[in-house]
């Protein structure tokens, strides 16, 4: 046994032997920034709340009106949640259930919902029925614009579902049904409680809707806390009630995921089976789709339509052109910056799972909840101090980046996840850096989920309204705050072409979003090396 | 031509220890199989070399260059390795052409240069028409070439395989082995394969390391760790091997196959209890009676084909276990047939 000499010895000082490489200590560094500038909302909310004395905040707490706030922004959670469930999962598991083979039709008109920001679907239901108030109005308004995020996240669940379990199951003797609540259901329930996530922090955080259809939630009244009697305090202590409520669902959605399990069967056979296989009842099942859509989707076209012709002498072209470019630019920035920050957060996550990543993840899914008003006015408040940075493009788009953070993260740490480590480790021991190997392995595989994440927050920062409102700089308008500047029916004639342009708009990433096929196809070349271990 | 130098090298995972205290010298130009079971920590120790896991004690040597002492570990992509994983690990997004070329991009390589390289390794895997191909459009035995020509093409130090044929079927098994192993020799790359497979170890290395329980326990060429084992266990995992109990004592080895072991057992005192050790092929079978052959009964017979396994019952003799014998075909006998068994070989007495 040779002992070291001091020959080599030296040698080894001599050679770089850093326990962390480049790649690593720049996405730790990256992934405290985020956590840094995703605190500063929560900094400022305990800044704000923390000038009150106990009894100011028992008052505050104990008043009949904190009551009907609680008591409606728990029914609308409950009621869109159960709404948005029952038609996201049932259509999706509808379509799979058919197989037919021309089902991108089909998955557009599902998911074109989402294009469609939840003022100018209430906008739409007031023009015809101006009795549209309240909250079963506002519960079917979010279910609406809601549902598409259910469905398509138990879509791809069902499309990664094993079709020769299934064959087996009815060998074994089950029904279609038992087969779907047996072996279908366990192995998609963790899909549709990440989704649904989503769906309580969005309406948790909408504003528009509620707006219009005057239920007062939490959002609402943070709002018109600041707005009308710019009273920070009272608000900034409801705003921290709703970052505890975020944060407890949150918790709440962890737990129960990590009892779900996932399918792991590497081979995936790919048969013609279907489950509902008799033509009236397939008939029967994609006709329930087109009627929900024509309720959805057709009733905002036609009052959008019809107000367009009306005024169709009066359109303001530069107007509208120069709104279209600002919205385009600043929701594209924002989902850069967006991605910017969720790749080194997914990758520190993926790589370390140190309690600090998990931590700025977390920080980053109740951010999603948090009011757009309440990143708002935190980030003025930060933003005032630095001259260059008030009411300015970058600051606005930081703060969409800040708020849908959670759907890029979401979507990129799953990619990244989902490449076998040995690619990664066969790069490296090739004589590739890690950085190369992220640049040259883990980017280009994780593509597909980062191309989604990026559309996501593109498609949402483009119908973002509260922040828009507080943070853009003066005469900086977009298509969002052209359509809100008209408060009433007869100016929503003016803002037709701006609603109608920003679906058009809305509807370009929401379309690639609804084909998963094509991004499923690409993964599933990743899980085909899926490595065995 | 590097050689390698493993001097007691541990590695716990979590809190489990994996590797204890593991030392191993390699040849330059050697290829050498690591043999052992599932778990055992193979993996791991190829992994360690690589720079891939991080060892809590011990130091590595490529050569005379230090890779790892202690808690200075040189990170894997400035080792110089050609890591070949279970099934390939190809990239899948990147073509035949583009896997072999991928880590030639960022060396001081011109175009042409590179281009060379990738038709070099693509001739001496013969799969120039792939060149264009995409992994998952590849057999699996074609996946394994390629991944051993993307390792080969960064000229490595050393070239790790880890169980690089058990996705394959049999007869593919078989030419692939002989075909890697003779690209490795002619161009005198150091080796290490890790296998669970006996036959792929013996076959195709120069050395052969049996490791158990994160502990080499025996190493040498194959016909030294075959013949010679240290251990039983050594014995079993390198061949079909018979174990028969049996005593040592001032009368030599008795044994079940010894003519006189029923006489003179209870006579053998002082004796020491232990197990033999007999290879199918050192006995021999015959329908007739021989001197010192012992007659059985067939009790059992596994055809296979070329060969066939035999399960025989001793006749007039204390030893009552089933003694198991491969013999080679054509196979003459049947159930229920009286044949002669003769020992022809070393007796290999292993203490208990």
């Amino acid at each position: 046994m040779p002992s070291l000499d001091i020959a080599a010895e030296s040698r080894i000082e001599a050679a770089p032997m850093k326990k962390t490489s480049l790649l690593h200590r720049g996405s730790l560094a990256l992934t405290a920034l985020l956590l840094a500038l995703a605190g500063i909302p929560f900094f400022y909310l305990f800044q704000r709340a923390s000038g009150a004395s106990g009894s100011e905040i028992s008052a505050l707490l104990f008043r009949e009106k904190t009551f009907s706030i609680f008591f409606n922004t728990f029914s609308l959670i409950f009621l869109v949640s159960l709404g948005a469930v029952l038609i996201g999962a049932g259509f999706a598991t509808l379509l799979y259930a058919v197989k037919i083979t021309r089902s991108a039709l089909f998955l557009l008109l599902a998911t074109l919902p989402i294009a469609i920001p939840s003022y100018v679907f209430t906008y739409s239901w007031i023009a015809i029925f101006p009795w549209f108030r309240g909250i079963w109005a506002a519960a079917l308004v979010l279910t609406f614009s809601t549902m598409p995020y259910i469905f398509l996240a138990t879509y791809a669940a069902l499309r990664r579902v094993d079709l020769v379990q299934i064959e087996v199951a009815r060998s074994l003797g089950f029904n279609r049904l038992e087969v779907f609540t047996k072996i279908v259901l366990p192995q998609i329930r963790g899909a549709i409680g990440a989704s649904l996530l989503l769906v309580i922090l969005y309406v948790l955080s909408d504003f528009g809707a509620v707006s219009l259809l005057g239920v007062d939630t939490f959002t609402r009244t943070i709002q018109n806390l600041y707005k009308a009697s710019f009273d920070r305090q009272s608000a900034a202590i409801l705003g921290l009630i709703l970052m505890f409520i975020a944060a407890t669902i949150i918790l709440i959605e962890e737990r129960v995921h990590k009892k779900n399990i996932a399918s792991n069967s590497s081979v995936r056979v790919q048969s013609s089976a279907s489950l509902i296989t008799k033509p009236m009842a397939k008939l029967a099942s994609l006709s329930l789709i087109v009627i929900y859509s024509f309720l959805a989707l057709a009733l905002p076209a036609y009052v959008l339509t019809t107000r367009m012709i009306a005024n169709f002498q009066e359109i303001d072209y530069p107007a509208l052109a120069s709104a279209t470019f600002n919205t385009l630019l600043v929701s594209t920035f924002g989902a850069i910056i967006a991605i910017a920050f969720a790749l080194p957060l997914s990758w520190t996550i993926i790589a370390t799972r140190s309690r600090f990543a998990l931590f700025t993840e977390k920080v980053v899914l109740i951010t999603h909840a948090l009011p757009g008003v309440v990143l708002g006015l935190s980030l003025v408040a930060f933003g005032s101090k630095i001259s260059w940075l008030y009411q300015s493009v970058g600051l606005l788009s930081f703060a969409y980046a800040l708020l849908f953070l959670a759907k890029a993260v979401g979507n990129t740490r799953a990619s990244m996840e989902k490449i076998p480590p040995i690619l990664k480790e066969v790069s490296l021991t090739l004589g590739v850096s890690p950085l190369s190997t992220f640049r040259k392995i883990t980017l280009p595989l994780a593509a597909p989920g980062i191309w989604v994440g990026f559309l996501l927050v593109l498609l949402t920062a483009m119908k973002e309204l509260p922040a828009t409102l507080m943070l853009r700089p003066t005469g900086f308008e977009t298509l969002a705050v052209e359509i809100w500047s008209a408060s009433t029916l007869s100016q929503f004639n003016q803002a037709a072409p701006y609603a109608f342009t920003l679906i058009a708009l809305a509807a370009i990433p929401t379309f690639i979003l609804s084909r998963p096929d094509r991004i499923q196809q690409e993964s599933n070349h990743v899980e085909k090396e899926r490595w065995r271990e | 031509m590097t050689s390698l130098e493993v001097t007691d090298l541990s590695v716990t995972i979590g809190s489990t220890p994996i590797l204890k205290n593991l030392s191993i010298t390699l040849g330059a130009g050697s290829f050498t199989a690591i043999l052992g079971p599932s778990g055992c920590g193979k993996t791991t120790l190829l992994r360690t070399i690589a720079g891939l896991i991080p060892p809590s004690a011990g130091t590595i040597r490529f050569g005379k260059q230090l890779v790892s002492v202690s808690s200075l570990v040189l990170p894997p992509h400035k080792r110089k390795i050609g890591y070949v994983p279970q099934e390939g690990g190809l990239f899948p997004h990147l073509s035949v052409g583009e896997n072999i070329g991928f880590a030639l991009n960022k060396s001081d390589l011109t175009k042409d240069q590179r281009r060379i390289i990738v038709a070099e390794m693509l001739e001496l895997i013969g799969l120039t028409k792939f060149i264009d191909r995409s992994p998952h459009e590849l057999s699996g035995g074609q996946q394994t070439r390629v991944a051993l020509a993307r390792a080969l093409a960064i000229e490595p130090k050393i070239v790790l395989l880890d169980e690089p044929f058990s996705a394959l079927d049999a007869q593919l098994r078989n030419e692939l082995r002989e075909e890697v192993s003779l690209l490795l020799k002619r161009r005198a790359t150091t080796a290490i394969m890790v296998t669970h497979d006996r036959e792929e170890a013996l076959v195709s290395a120069d050395i052969v390391a049996l490791m158990r329980d994160g502990e080499i326990v025996q190493y040498g060429s194959p016909a030294e760790v075959y013949l010679q084992p240290l251990t039983a266990e050594v014995a079993i995992s390198t061949g079909d091997a018979l174990l028969l109990p049996a005593t040592r004592g001032k009368n030599g080895i008795l044994h079940p196959l010894h003519a006189q072991y029923s006489k003179t057992r209870s006579s053998q005192e002082k004796s020491e209890q232990g197990s033999i050790v007999i290879r199918p092929e050192e006995i021999k079978i015959s329908m007739k009676k021989e001197r010192s052959a012992i007659a059985s009964l067939i009790t059992r017979l596994d055809y296979y084909g070329h060969d066939a396994m035999v399960e025989l019952n001793l006749e007039k003799s204390d030893f009552l276990g089933a003694i198991r014998v491969r013999i080679p075909g054509p196979v003459h006998c049947s159930v229920g047939d009286r044949v002669f068994i003769s020992h022809v070989g070393p007796i290999r007495f292993f203490p208990e």
